[in-house]
């Protein structure tokens, strides 16, 4: 079957510096490797078009070798348009060899009026490689200036490290008279993610965590917890994304700076 | 032949030591948050607990449980074991339901012996699975041929009505009013069981992303009533 969009990237540990290869086809397309301050190695997701449309499909797949160690981010926020049939379906496998590192932060996905969208991201981890993962999701603007005009969001984390199932991070909001109330939304209209897989990412690790950001911006409500032997989950709503990338962003460079021994990172978008 | 009324009469019996008793599974953080502060807001929150998170992941587990035990496939058990512990991101939550998924194992084996239970049991025993309530349910309502409808309904309500205790002794809310939702989420409860019938597995362990929250504050209240 072909996608709408393609794309795999290979990264291998050559002397002490990773080395991307990949190809892609279609809408998909990626950044040459860039060098970030602290020589990690990042690579920057483009989609050609203008956005997600009716019956499109994507398939992406990132495979880190032993020790490899790449950031991937999009370079713009991903916008799903009206779809009438048939959902616009994203799947996403990502396979970690031991002690590499990845970062996979998206910008935000942005759904309209009418929009349907499946995401599955499957994540196969050795139990020392490390994975940091981010997304936000937002309504777009829409005609009649109401928020909720889309049909459905789905979205799917699947993460199993050392094969066995140890995260399946399952949202699913569709509008109707109770999204925007208590346990849903409550009266905010963004939700964001924050997932880290680290052998040292415990409990305690997401107590500090919690002391870091929970007062940081009291305009976003989040919650932290922690999955068995090395896992934590950040659930984040607001109501901008500005103010959920900033509290992410300090998650992000605690997570960095306490478990990767790194420096913040500053991404180069424009 | 077990006479089909009275184990589900048994098992739904809010003097039914499950454990569940000392969960509040987040709703202890909307009282103290005040968000949930008398019988009304119960309610509503009550509903939407139901819609929202018994129809995707407890209730649609228990449907799937039973369907594959009729099909004889006790092997997706343990996916859906494994499932249902992996999609609950509160670890006080997760933890709450593992202890009273292993405690019901323990009890309904003694109860309403069946091979579904005893493997189910073992399983949990030798740490290959976690536990789940769901499934033990799954697990005594199949054995004792009770129609999935009528099952899955007294699963529901059996839920809605430990919530509502806990509701009564933590807000706190009188017994009667207590009682009187109870009544008015039955036309909810029926809507929830055809909603079930009718989704698949591609739909387990949606969660709903502000009770998550709340479920992940209530690890960091300095007094609670409940365990979770």
């Amino acid at each position: 079957m072909s996608h709408t969009g393609f794309l795999s990237l290979q990264a291998t540990k050559r002397d002490s510096r990773t080395v991307v290869h990949g190809f892609y086809e279609g809408a998909f397309k990626f950044t040459r490797p860039v060098k970030l301050e602290d020589d990690s190695v990042s690579i920057y997701l483009i989609h050609v078009g203008g956005g997600y449309v009716e019956g499109d499909t994507y398939f992406t797949s990132i495979h880190l070798e032993e020790g490899a160690e790449l950031s991937v981010t999009s370079q713009a926020s991903t916008k799903v348009y009206k779809t009438l049939e048939n959902p616009v379906e994203q799947k996403t496998t990502i396979r970690l060899a031991p002690s590499s590192i990845l970062e996979y932060c998206l910008d935000p996905l942005i759904m309209y009026e009418g929009a349907k969208f499946l995401q599955e991201t499957t994540v196969e981890m050795a139990g020392d490689s490390c994975f940091f993962y981010s997304d936000i999701v937002t309504p777009g603007w829409s005609e009649a200036g109401e928020n909720f005009r889309y049909q459905w969001y789905r979205n799917k984390l699947k993460v199993i490290r050392d094969e066995k199932l140890v995260l399946f991070d399952h949202l699913l909001l569709e509008p109707d008279e109770d999204l925007e109330g208590v346990l849903q939304l409550e009266g905010y209209t963004h939700v964001g993610s924050f997932v880290i897989f680290h052998p040292e990412a415990s409990r305690t690790f997401g107590d500090r965590l919690y002391e870091e950001v929970a007062s940081f911006d009291l305009s976003v409500r989040l919650g932290i917890s922690n999955m068995e032997s090395g896992g934590i989950v950040v659930r984040l709503l607001g109501n901008k994304t500005q103010t959920l990338e900033s509290v992410m962003d300090r998650i992000h460079t605690f997570a960095r700076k306490e478990l990767l021994k790194k420096e913040k990172i500053t991404w180069r978008k424009y | 032949m077990t006479n089909e009324l009275m184990p589900l009469l048994q098992l739904s019996d809010s003097q039914f030591p499950s454990g569940a008793f000392a969960h509040s599974f987040g709703f202890e953080t909307y009282i103290q948050e005040d968000v949930v502060t008398d019988a009304d807001s119960f309610k509503q929150a009550l509903v939407v607990f139901l819609k929202k998170q018994l129809v995707y992941n407890d209730g649609l587990a228990f449907k799937l449980a039973m369907d594959c035990l009729e099909q004889g496939d006790r092997d997706y058990l343990m996916e859906l074991d494994h499932l249902l512990f992996a999609s609950c991101v509160s670890h006080e939550t997760r933890e709450g339901n593992r202890r009273v998924g292993a405690r019901m194992a323990k009890l309904c084996q003694e109860l309403y012996e069946s091979l579904e239970l005893r493997d189910y049991l073992n399983q949990i025993k030798e740490k290959t699975a976690y536990g789940h309530a769901a499934l033990v349910f799954a697990c005594v309502y199949q054995s004792l041929k009770i129609s999935k409808e009528a099952a899955l309904e007294t699963f529901l309500f059996t839920n809605l009505s430990s919530l509502v205790q806990n509701a009564v002794r933590g807000i706190p809310i009188g017994q009667t009013d207590g009682q009187k939702i109870l009544v008015d989420v039955h036309p909810v409860i029926k809507e929830a069981v055809h909603s079930i019938m009718n989704l698949s597995i591609e739909d387990l362990g949606a969660g709903s992303p502000g009770l998550e929250i709340a479920q992940m504050h209530h690890e960091r209240l300095y007094v609670r009533l409940f365990m979770s």
